[in-house]
């Protein structure tokens, strides 16, 4: 066997497998060779496949069914078709408020939470190790916590009777009645905004700080020298080469908050009971497992699933030349 | 399905088993289960005093069977998708505490074993309370044994009414008069908070008008939110916090919990709330302790408006292996010292009548007026797996909370709000 076995160089120098050789062994050998990289991946592969890709086409199964509790408890299949995604993409409710809602939202949160984590990067890229680490220490606190917990603050924070931003009000002589900002549409998802991008844009600070701080410093310091100024030097050296990193988080901040749900429904009558407040995470939750529609459930999964994806090639595609792909 | 009778033998022990119990002597060996375990889902916060309470039925389970009991403890918040994944995975345990609106859907969909036969075998037949047997049953089949039941009255601070002369309203107009003297003596504490997220604070003024939430007509159910009767009730309700000031804005999205937690600090002149809460209250502010009563919610002009009986039962999975051990758990619960104890310590009213009568007969003051409202004003929601899609969707809520965020009116939101649980009750 060893005279047999080549280098990968040597294989794909060869040619034709009837170079030399006995034929027979040495296509063995070929064959050897390219299952090599796929033979030192197929752990981890099939992990993956078991955790994350059985799931899915269990998923995509489910959305053809009308599947309930019943089923559950039988075992059995219930294939409907494409009910299930007629059912969702007919809803008015869908047109009306929920995708306005989700979609208006992501881009608000995106562009927040990017700008804000962007300045902060700045600002700590220009401060002294000690201070870095203040500021740095300080963010990491919103980024540790829970979602749960935050959430609840806010509430606290906004809460008509109690509410510290209602007192403060009142206080200034601005309002005369206390007022529930949680009926709102608007206030309310002005409130879902604030503690999002306070929790997400410490992510973004800290990444886009690592990228700033590999920002080759002669680039600055010579376009410095020929007149342009701290906006203009962002925009055409620093943005540039954190392209790649901008990338990355943009698509994650898109992804995490067109999936926003805890922030929604457990906010005072964002769990259904304020129905211009819907968005798809909390729609989708109340229509399908509180109803246990389990098919309908899948069907918007599999949905959104195809939307973010779509959403992700677009970015890509924009933000990255062909080359760099 | 497979097993509708019992063995003899079992039987017997069976029976042996229910008389040791409520005799709380040790009647033999029993039911010889050693080295089994049954598990047991609870609800957590029942109870305060649940650990202890287990530990002792544990003891006395053990003795009477030889099997180790295994009590786990469950949220409410998210027991249903427990149940749904323990179900899904094979992990379900033997017996478990379900809602009394969960016990349809759970039974429809096969995960729950048929009880008719251990009731009667056990002699409980017409011994259990009606509204929790009614709630229990699907296509005239028992899934649920009443454990416990639970109603909701006024709570109100004794010490506030009294100071200001307001006697106990009896019928609506007083209520109302009751709420504008106390906005007078008190301004600053909320006469009654109208909760715009709360749809069993909702119910009573829809029975107590003489409307309906949802009726059946051969297999056709149409909701009764929008009748004229029922508009009455909701535009009395709302209109509380609209037009006579009894609530605050910040009450348009309160829950129940949030009710609770502003009246046990002190905030709320009187509110609608369950025979469970005022241990919870005086728990969480002593000092409240000798200034809370009790009354039955008024009718509209004489009598009481119904509220939900609500409570829970117990029900014993299909896939339990040891069904027979199982039933003996269960009637020790729902039967005899323990269900009367159980009763007692978390404010609730056992599901079963003799007990029903000790606890109603030993009842302290403010127990008194739920007792009232239990056996005269105790209504129950419409009976079909299908409601708790309309609780999940949360209808009622949207309703209250569209009308007192002023973004319906009455009629707008009743009639919306009844053809939306009219669709949903219809749904195959």
């Amino acid at each position: 066997m060893t005279t047999t076995i080549q280098s990968p160089a040597a294989v794909g120098t060869s040619g034709s497998p009837a170079a030399g050789g006995p034929g027979p062994r040495r296509r063995k050998a070929i064959t050897i060779a390219a299952a090599r990289p796929w033979l030192l991946l197929a752990p981890a592969l099939i992990v993956l496949a078991v955790l994350l890709l059985w799931p899915l086409v269990r998923v995509l199964i489910f959305s053809f069914q009308d599947y309930g509790l019943r089923e559950i408890v039988s075992g059995d299949t219930n294939f409907i078709g494409v009910d299930n995604y007629v059912a969702a993409l007919t809803d008015p409710q869908l047109w009306s408020v929920v995708l306005p809602n989700t979609v208006l939202f992501a881009i608000a949160a995106v562009l927040c939470t990017v700008a804000l984590g962007t300045l902060v990067a700045i600002l700590m890229t220009n401060l002294s190790r000690f201070w870095r680490t203040v500021v740095g220490s300080a963010i990491m606190v919103a980024w540790a916590m829970p979602a749960v917990t935050g959430t609840y603050v806010w509430v606290w924070i906004f809460d008509a009777d109690n509410g510290i931003v209602n007192q403060l009000l009142m206080g200034a002589g601005l309002m005369d009645e206390p007022f529930n900002w949680f009926t709102n549409r608007w206030t309310f998802y002005l409130i879902v905004l604030i503690n999002v991008v306070h929790h997400g844009f410490p992510f973004v600070a800290i990444t886009v700080m690592a990228g700033l701080l590999g920002v080759s410093k002669e680039m600055l310091e010579a376009a410095q020298m020929d007149g342009a100024g701290p906006i203009r030097r962002f925009f055409q050296i620093t943005f540039p080469s954190l392209k790649q990193v901008f990338t990355v988080v943009i698509i994650l901040s898109t992804i995490w908050d067109f999936k926003v749900f805890g922030q929604v429904y457990l906010m005072p009558g964002g769990s259904g009971t304020n129905r211009s407040v819907l968005n798809l995470g909390v729609w989708s939750y109340v229509e399908s497992f509180g109803q246990n529609q389990y098919g309908f459930g899948s069907a918007i999964a599999v949905l959104l699933t195809l939307v973010l994806l779509v959403i992700t090639i677009i970015y890509i595609r924009v933000l990255m030349k062909e080359d760099e792909l | 399905m497979k097993k509708r009778y019992l063995p003899l033998a079992i039987l017997a022990t069976a029976a042996l088993s229910l008389t040791a119990c409520s005799s709380g002597a040790t009647g033999g060996s029993g039911t010889d289960a050693t080295g089994e375990t049954l598990n047991v889902w609870i609800m957590q916060g029942t109870n305060t005093e649940s650990d202890e309470f287990f530990e002792r039925v544990g003891d006395e389970f053990t003795k009477e069977t030889g099997a180790k009991l295994n009590v786990e403890m469950v949220q409410w918040a998210d027991a249903h998708d427990r149940f749904v994944t323990a179900i899904a995975g094979g992990t379900t345990p033997d017996i478990a505490e379900t809602g009394t609106t969960w016990t349809a859907e759970f039974a429809e969909s096969g995960a729950l074993a048929p009880l008719d036969d251990y009731v009667t075998e056990a002699g409980l037949d017409g011994k259990l309370v009606e509204g929790l047997v009614e709630a229990g049953t699907l296509d005239d089949t028992l899934y649920g044994m009443p454990w416990y039941a639970g109603v909701r009255s006024v709570i109100y601070r004794t010490d506030i009414f009294e100071a200001a002369g307001i006697a106990v309203p009896t019928t609506w107009a007083e209520f109302q008069a009751a709420i504008e003297t106390l906005k007078t003596s008190n301004p600053d504490i909320i006469p009654f908070p109208v909760a715009g997220d709360a749809e069993q604070l909702t119910y009573p003024w829809v029975w107590g008008a003489g409307g309906e939430v949802a009726t059946k007509k051969g297999d056709t159910w149409t909701s009764g939110l929008d009748s004229a009767k029922s508009q009455a009730g909701i535009k009395f309700y709302t209109d509380l916090a609209l037009q006579h000031g009894s609530s605050t804005s910040g009450a348009t999205t309160w829950k129940e919990t949030d009710v609770l937690d502003n009246f046990a600090q002190g905030k709320v002149g009187m509110a609608v709330m369950g025979s469970w809460t005022p241990a919870t209250i005086l728990d969480k502010n002593p000092e409240l302790e000798g200034k809370i009563g009790s009354f039955p919610i008024p009718g509209q002009t004489s009598g009481i408006s119904p509220s939900m009986l609500g409570g829970s039962h117990l029900s014993m999975f299909e896939s339990s292996k040891n069904k027979d051990l199982a039933w003996t758990f269960m009637s020790m619960m729902t039967t005899g010292d323990f269900a009367t104890e159980w009763a007692s310590q978390s404010g609730y009213f056992p599901g079963e009548t003799t007990a029903l009568d000790a606890t109603v007969a030993s009842a302290d003051e403010i127990t008194q007026a739920f007792a009232t409202q239990m056996v005269d004003g105790g209504a129950s929601l419409p009976v079909t797996p299908k409601f708790g899609a309309v609780q999940a969707k949360k209808t009622t809520n949207t309703m209250i909370q569209s009308i007192l965020s002023g973004e319906k009116t009455v009629e707008q939101a009743s009639a919306d709000a009844a053809a939306e649980m009219t669709d949903i009750l219809n749904k195959k």
